[in-house]
């Protein structure tokens, strides 16, 4: 008697051979080396899409001369799920449904994309106390999602406790935004015209308690991690992308920080309340992978700093301005960016005066980021390759849309 | 009679290796780290992290599919990934279970207008249980675990009939 | 938001490109002939611009439109410009100008059906071989019926 469950309705989905497995094939290449006429072996290593470390399905082809990468090349598209597409069949209030699964660990900022590129075309003005909203939840998921990141960076180097406590201080994050919001992951809060609901009473409490207990567990996290020598030396002085090719191919938050150019969507292209703000945007010298992971946990401080002074000056006022219900937004084309945890976010809506958008094109800061290692894995070691994919902080949900 | 309660169905004393086996097997089922898209930081991140805590229900995560026993498969399939799920559920040994995690893995999801996305993993490889959500807390995916855990203690008598049917 | 079209008039007639950019919501948008793309890039870059922030195309119904938006870091200041190629024309790679445009250009290439030109690696980005240009307008999603499967 055959396992029934191996019995598989649609397995000849795969059999149309419709799955370009990438050039070249995993195998082995022969290069003559030029020494006495002899011919060394390039191993040609397939890395993903699954593997440990959990960026998403990325897969990394690399031809490796002994531990050393010779070439690579990165294959996408195992994510490609059509948020752009589907965009186009989505009415604008629910545009923040699809940006909640692009860069899904910042819900936040996708929202607040597509919302100030509606709120642009249609001139809505958004009250204050909306923007602050805005503000204080964009800045504690920039926190979570700076977690994440710390926590399976470090996973990437070995290190498996700092995962742990990252995860402790993010539900502690999550319980505020599933307070507020009503979701953990999926928040569906930010809409055009400010939020959907006000802040439940007795948030302040919840956040104060929190950023009391940050405080002191985010230096602590620095020390396990920052602190530890094997650490340090497996990211010092790897990966370096210099400000040059930071801007040639497109880097932008963190990674462009890191390398020396001081540019941050909160400062240069203000949005919501980030004017009132005080903070400050660290900014590394080198580029490489220590000065990423550095500006990170700089910018975990200042974000809990904003989130104090949100929490603190949030003015009175309405929460969401006066929208119809169906919003029709005039013909036109806007790019709204926002400073999400991975880069510049930007939504590029053009809209022909129906309700539903023309076209919207998601500019992912994650596909910038894994086009410029494309030209910053070669040379480097294969374990080193791992830890500078890592440092860039790579979500492969918005990078493959 | 007497002995019948000792040793005949559901004895005291005896014990069926399957049985044996299968109370091991469902205190320990380690899953296969395969986190493909959003569902992958709730129900494999999240759960595991140390509030929902997977690791007291023995399900820890494994990142060859070779020494894993479950498969979650945790996001939306397209028909690049396709091929991907099903070669890592043909490299698992048996007996192996999949979950179908999050409404895409289900069904489709939010994403099944797109041409590119698969309906539902279970197009791709067999599922055992499906956890509904968008995405699904992770104490969702722990409850599915607990509904693996019976379905693999009252299908051991079918599988033990099917193997010595195999053999 | 710098700069004004004007401006942007004179940085592209510096490169021999002729344009007449307007200022619109968008910032100053500047339309060129599909062939002057790479001198319109080509003059931008040497006037300061460092980065090519996005590229992407939209199917107007009967063409398809791209639109590059270059930036310059140095001097605080964003442009677009625009050409609108037919369906299934060959596009000239501008990646020796701005390397940032290697992956978009794919994807632009393989989701709205047009043929890539003296790109180094010119292969679909996201989808697998037989797959439709999904992004054009004649492509249409799964109908309600068709995704209900059971």
């Amino acid at each position: 008697m055959t396992d029934p469950r191996n019995d598989v309705v649609g397995v000849g989905l795969l059999a149309e051979g419709m799955h370009d497995p990438g050039s070249p094939p995993a195998g082995i290449r022969r290069v003559p080396s030029g020494v006495d006429g002899l011919t060394t072996e390039h191993l040609i290593v397939n890395m993903g899409p699954q593997h440990p470390s959990t960026h998403g399905v990325l897969r990394v082809l690399v031809e490796l001369d002994g531990e050393e990468i010779v070439s690579s090349e990165i294959s996408l598209g195992y994510l490609h799920r059509g948020i752009e597409k589907l965009a186009e069949h989505r009415r604008f209030n629910a545009l923040g449904t699809l940006m909640d699964r692009g860069d899904y660990v910042s819900g936040i900022h996708g929202e607040t994309a597509v919302a100030l590129a509606v709120e642009r075309l249609m001139e809505i003005e958004v009250p204050r106390r909306a923007q602050w909203i805005r503000c204080m939840m964009a800045e504690l998921n920039r926190i979570a999602s700076h977690l994440v990141w710390f926590g399976t960076f470090g996973l990437d180097t070995g290190g498996m406790g700092q995962f742990l406590y990252a995860m402790r201080d993010r539900e502690a994050i999550l319980d505020v935004l599933e307070a507020v919001s009503g979701g953990r992951m999926m928040f569906n809060y930010v809409r055009p015209g400010g939020v959907v609901a006000d802040l439940p009473a007795g948030i302040d409490l919840k956040v104060e308690a929190f950023l009391d207990a940050f405080e002191i567990y985010l230096e602590e996290h620095d020390a396990l991690l920052g602190g530890n020598e094997i650490f340090q030396s497996r990211v010092k002085g790897v990966g370096i992308i210099d400000a040059e090719k930071a801007l040639a191919f497109g880097l932008t938050g963190a990674n462009l920080r890191a390398s020396g150019v001081d540019y941050d969507v909160r400062k240069n292209r203000p949005y919501d309340a980030y004017p009132e703000l005080e903070f400050s945007v660290p900014l590394g010298a080198g580029g490489d992978a220590w000065d990423r992971y550095a500006v990170r946990m700089e910018e975990m401080r200042q974000s809990a700093r904003m989130v104090r002074q949100c929490l603190d000056g949030l003015p009175e006022g309405e929460h969401t301005a006066k929208v119809p219900k169906v919003l029709r937004p005039p013909a036109g084309e806007v790019y709204a960016a926002v400073e999400s945890s991975r880069g510049e976010t930007g939504i590029h809506l053009v809209t022909d005066g129906g309700d539903m958008p023309y076209r919207m094109h998601y500019r992912a800061p994650s596909l910038f980021a894994l086009q410029a290692l494309e030209d910053v894995i070669p040379g480097t070691l294969l374990a080193d390759a791992v830890a500078i994919i890592g440092s860039t902080d790579v979500m492969l949900g918005e990078t493959d849309r | 009679m007497a002995l019948d309660r000792l040793t005949g169905e559901n004895s005291m004393l005896f014990i069926r290796s399957e049985q044996l086996f299968d109370i091991a097997r469902t205190n320990s089922l380690w899953y296969m780290a395969f986190g493909i898209a959003c569902c992958a930081i709730e129900g494999l991140m999240s759960a595991s992290g140390p509030r929902f805590d997977f690791d007291r229900m023995g399900v820890f995560f494994r990142n060859s599919p070779r020494q894993a026993d479950v498969m979650i498969v945790a996001g939306t399939v397209n028909r690049k990934m396709a091929e991907t799920v099903r070669r890592l559920y043909d490299q698992m040994p048996e007996p192996k279970w999949v979950v179908a995690m999050g409404a895409c893995a289900c069904t489709g999801g939010p994403f099944r207008d797109y041409q590119n996305v698969v309906l539902g993993v279970d197009e791709i490889v067999p599922v055992d249980v499906y956890v509904p959500g968008c995405p699904p807390r992770p104490e969702s995916v722990q409850y599915a675990f607990l509904e693996l855990r019976k379905k693999i203690r009252a299908k051991s008598e079918e599988r033990l009939a099917a193997r010595r049917d195999r053999a | 938001m710098r700069p004004d079209a004007t401006e942007l008039k004179t940085l592209l007639a510096a490169g021999g490109v002729k344009a007449e950019p307007e200022d619109v919501l968008l910032g100053a948008v500047a339309r060129v002939r599909p062939r002057e793309v790479i001198d319109a890039l080509s003059s931008l870059k040497s006037a300061g611009y460092e980065s090519l922030v996005d590229l992407f195309g939209t199917d107007t119904g009967e063409a398809v439109e791209l639109t590059w938006h270059v930036r310059s870091y140095s001097q605080d200041a964003e442009v677009y410009i625009k050409t609108t190629v037919h369906y299934d024309a060959e596009i000239d790679s501008v990646w020796n100008v701005y390397p940032s445009a290697l992956m978009p250009e794919r994807e632009t290439a393989e989701l709205l059906g047009l043929k890539l030109g003296g790109h180094p690696n010119p292969r679909r980005l996201l989808t697998s071989d037989g797959v439709p240009p999904l992004l054009r307008r004649s492509v249409p999603i799964r109908t309600p019926a068709e995704a209900e499967r059971r």
